[in-house]
């Protein structure tokens, strides 16, 4: 009997000390496993491999403001001011000097045809002016109006002030307008659903300090995300730079279209 | 891509191996006193001295419609008008540095001497305009003008001509007069080729008269040196026989703040140009690294440990009223204002494990992260605020190829474009004050070297070539 109860009593003893510690190991698995939950950060993912910022992988961000090479060409005539140069022309063959012509046998001199006071001549053809500037003679685009192309869309404009010739006596100046519209130009806001639209109208002054103020669409493309991106291509702008310091006017006023096409 | 831009990439791949950089980080290992900063330190110090293997491709870029062609420019040699003994010496260097000035603007297209007339104008009226706007020069626009010495004094003409419009064809005329040195000759070179492209280049300054400044070991310790943007007159600026780091100078270019090494700490130190000594700036404890100005001058960012974690701080420009812009786990360095609006600050952050790029608000709200993988440090905000220049491994880890190159990313659209390639480890960018070059520190050379380039990575150079130099920085203007 007594050994019985020493069992049982042994028994009895050992059961809350194994409850302890079934419990107590409970905790500390349930603790690790929140201390997982509570102190992750970034496990795995953090080592470089994704997560988190959504910065997109494009080869070509357009609008670094240093002239890119243009490779496509397009001739646009503005007017019909002198625009297109024509390529060098052909140069004849020079005969070898010490080449002796070959007598031919039968050469016979033709009687010349007598012409009578009565046969006239045609009138002569009207000859038509082309615009084409010949080899040697090249220069810009002399008119006051310009354009530029840029991936697949393309822009142009027009100068008023100045009494009509500033785009003549201050190209240069032109072309730095051109070049920096061109370069502000985020093609990216553009909604990228639209395909082709209208042309969008800008007008705008240039201060003489440089300054593009007064912007404001004048002709809707009805597309408002490429209307928005016209405007803030000319608002994105500090300065084209002072105007011409012989240039007597206080502004010019610039008419810029957009053309978008993709 | 409405861009109808493609790119044709020819691989010749062989790989090299580069020197490690046992730099900077290495040595801020054994200083740094919190263990948070020293675990961040220990990551930048294996990076490091990681071998570093890069893969080296020829790079064939063509595309279309990419833009505006370049201005086709002439620069004739300036026509000699005395016979001082002096003149032609001071002559060659004054050709060579406009040529150079304007050859590195990055948007002309220099017409080469070779193709010019033989008869050089000094003047208007020996101007043949038909010898110029026609093949072979084929010139847009001419730069010419006369240079004589007399004793001690220089005088200088300078016209630039638009020579396609006989009209009107005077763009610029300028006159100069200084002292017969040849400092004083390369300065009027500056001038009139900052003119210039101040005309053609759409009202931006240019950066002939800007200056880089950089550390150097050169005279056995790191010191902070400073050079002309195009590596000539290098020179040392601070002499404090101790560890200098990040030197940047104030955007009105009087004062250079940067992190140097003290009896204790790491603490941001102020040195003014004009007086050549240290001016105060409040030492706080802690580590306290890379400053930034803000573009006002009126505020200094920086990292600083002195809360146990680093953290960015910012302060007034003698280093009082001190706030605390963030407060994350992982550390937050190197800060770098919007150049434009100095109303946010870029800087780079271990929150997530490896170093990325995050950008916020100047009162330290609206934290977003920019960079999506790999190892991106270094940020650096572009003048016209649109981009950030970024260091950045971007497949970072074992096994994984890669190099450590320099980065362009659109903020607004978060587009990104790799600017240098196949050469060593590149980091540190800094941009030019007219946004047009990158200033950058590479080893592609066998050690640490400051190189410059194009923001679109082309006409790179190197500036430096004796000692270890490192951490550029280039002016405001």
């Amino acid at each position: 009997m007594q050994a019985d109860t020493d069992i049982f009593s042994e028994h009895n003893q050992l059961a809350r000390p194994l409850a302890y510690s079934v419990a107590f190991h409970a905790a500390v698995t349930g603790m690790i496993l929140l201390a997982g939950v509570v102190f992750s950060r970034g496990s795995g993912t953090g080592w470089g491999a994704g997560g988190g910022g959504d910065a997109m992988g494009v080869t070509l961000v357009s609008t670094v403001p240093l002239p890119a090479p243009q490779v496509q060409t397009q001739n646009v005539l503005a007017n019909d001011s002198k625009g297109l140069t024509k390529s060098q022309p052909e140069t004849k063959a020079m005969e070898e000097p010490d080449a002796i012509p070959i007598p031919d046998k039968t050469t016979k001199v033709k009687p010349k045809p007598v012409t009578t006071a009565s046969k006239q001549k045609p009138p002569a053809q009207p000859v038509e002016e082309t615009n084409e500037v010949p080899f040697g003679q090249g220069g810009p685009v002399s008119g006051p109006y310009g354009t530029f192309s840029s991936g697949g869309a393309k822009g142009g404009f027009g100068f008023q002030g100045g009494g009509g010739d500033f785009g003549s006596a201050y190209a240069w100046y032109v072309r730095v307008v051109q070049q920096k519209v061109s370069q502000n130009w985020l093609k990216y806001e553009i909604d990228p659903n639209i395909h082709q639209a209208n042309r969008v109208y800008v007008q705008f002054d240039i201060t003489r300090n440089g300054q593009p103020t007064n912007v404001q669409l004048e002709q809707s493309s009805g597309v408002p995300s490429l209307d928005q991106s016209a405007i803030r291509a000319i608002q994105r702008i500090d300065t084209f730079g002072p105007l011409p310091p012989d240039y007597s006017g206080s502004k010019v006023t610039v008419e810029f279209w957009f053309d978008y096409k993709r | 891509m409405h861009q109808g831009k493609f790119q044709l990439v020819i691989h010749r791949n062989a790989k090299k191996t580069f020197l490690n950089r046992a730099g900077d980080a290495r040595v801020t290992l054994f200083f740094l006193p919190t263990i948070r900063v020293i675990a961040f330190a220990i990551l930048l110090a294996v990076v490091s001295l990681l071998p570093a293997t890069s893969q080296a491709q020829d790079w064939i870029r063509t595309g279309t419609g990419l833009g505006v062609e370049k201005v086709r420019l002439a620069a004739s040699d300036f026509k000699p008008t005395t016979q001082d003994p002096n003149t032609g010496a001071l002559l060659k260097v004054f050709n060579d540095t406009l040529w150079n000035d304007l050859d590195n603007a990055g948007i002309f297209e220099m017409v080469s001497k070779s193709f010019y007339p033989t008869d050089v104008p000094g003047n208007p009226a020996e101007v043949h305009f038909e010898a110029w706007s026609t093949p072979p020069p084929n010139a847009s626009m001419l730069a010419f003008g006369d240079f004589g010495a007399t004793g001690n004094s220089l005088l200088v003409h300078g016209w630039l001509y638009d020579v396609k419009n006989v009209g009107s064809p005077q763009v610029l005329g300028k006159q100069y007069t200084d002292a017969a040195t040849a400092d004083a000759a390369r300065t009027i070179a500056h001038k009139f080729a900052d003119e210039i492209i101040f005309r053609l280049g759409g009202g931006v300054p240019g950066i002939a008269e800007s200056k880089i400044f950089f550390v150097s070991d050169r005279s056995g310790h790191k010191e902070i040196w400073a050079m002309d943007y195009d590596g000539s007159n290098q020179h040392q600026v601070t002499h404090l026989g101790s560890i200098s780091l990040s030197p940047r100078i104030s955007p009105d270019g009087t004062r250079l703040a940067f992190s140097s090494l003290t009896k204790t700490s790491w603490e941001i130190m102020l040195y003014s140009v004009e007086l050549n000594r240290l001016v105060s700036f409040a030492r706080v404890g802690g580590t306290n690294l890379s400053p930034t100005w803000a573009p006002d001058g009126s505020r200094l960012a920086f990292s600083s440990s002195r809360g146990g974690e680093s953290n960015i701080y910012i302060a007034d420009a003698t280093g009082g009223n001190m706030r605390r812009l963030t407060s994350d786990r992982g550390p937050d360095v190197g800060p770098t204002f919007n150049r434009k609006t100095g109303a946010q600050i870029a800087f780079v952050s271990g929150r997530t494990g490896l170093p990325q790029i995050y950008t916020m608000e100047a009162d330290g709200t609206n934290v977003q992260r920019v960079t999506d993988q790999g190892y991106a440090v270094s940020p650096s905000w572009s003048p016209n605020g649109q981009f950030l220049a970024l260091a950045w491994f971007r497949k970072y880890g074992p096994g994984a190829p890669g190099a450590n190159d320099i980065y362009l990313m659109d903020i607004a659209s978060k587009q990104w474009v790799q600017l240098t390639h196949d050469g060593g480890r590149n980091d540190f960018p800094s941009w030019s004050p007219d946004g047009r070059h990158i200033v950058f520190q590479s080893s592609r050379s066998g050690s640490e070297q400051i190189w410059s380039m194009l923001a679109d990575g082309t006409k790179v150079q190197q500036l430096t070539f004796s000692g270890r130099n490192s951490q550029p920085n280039w002016s405001w203007k």
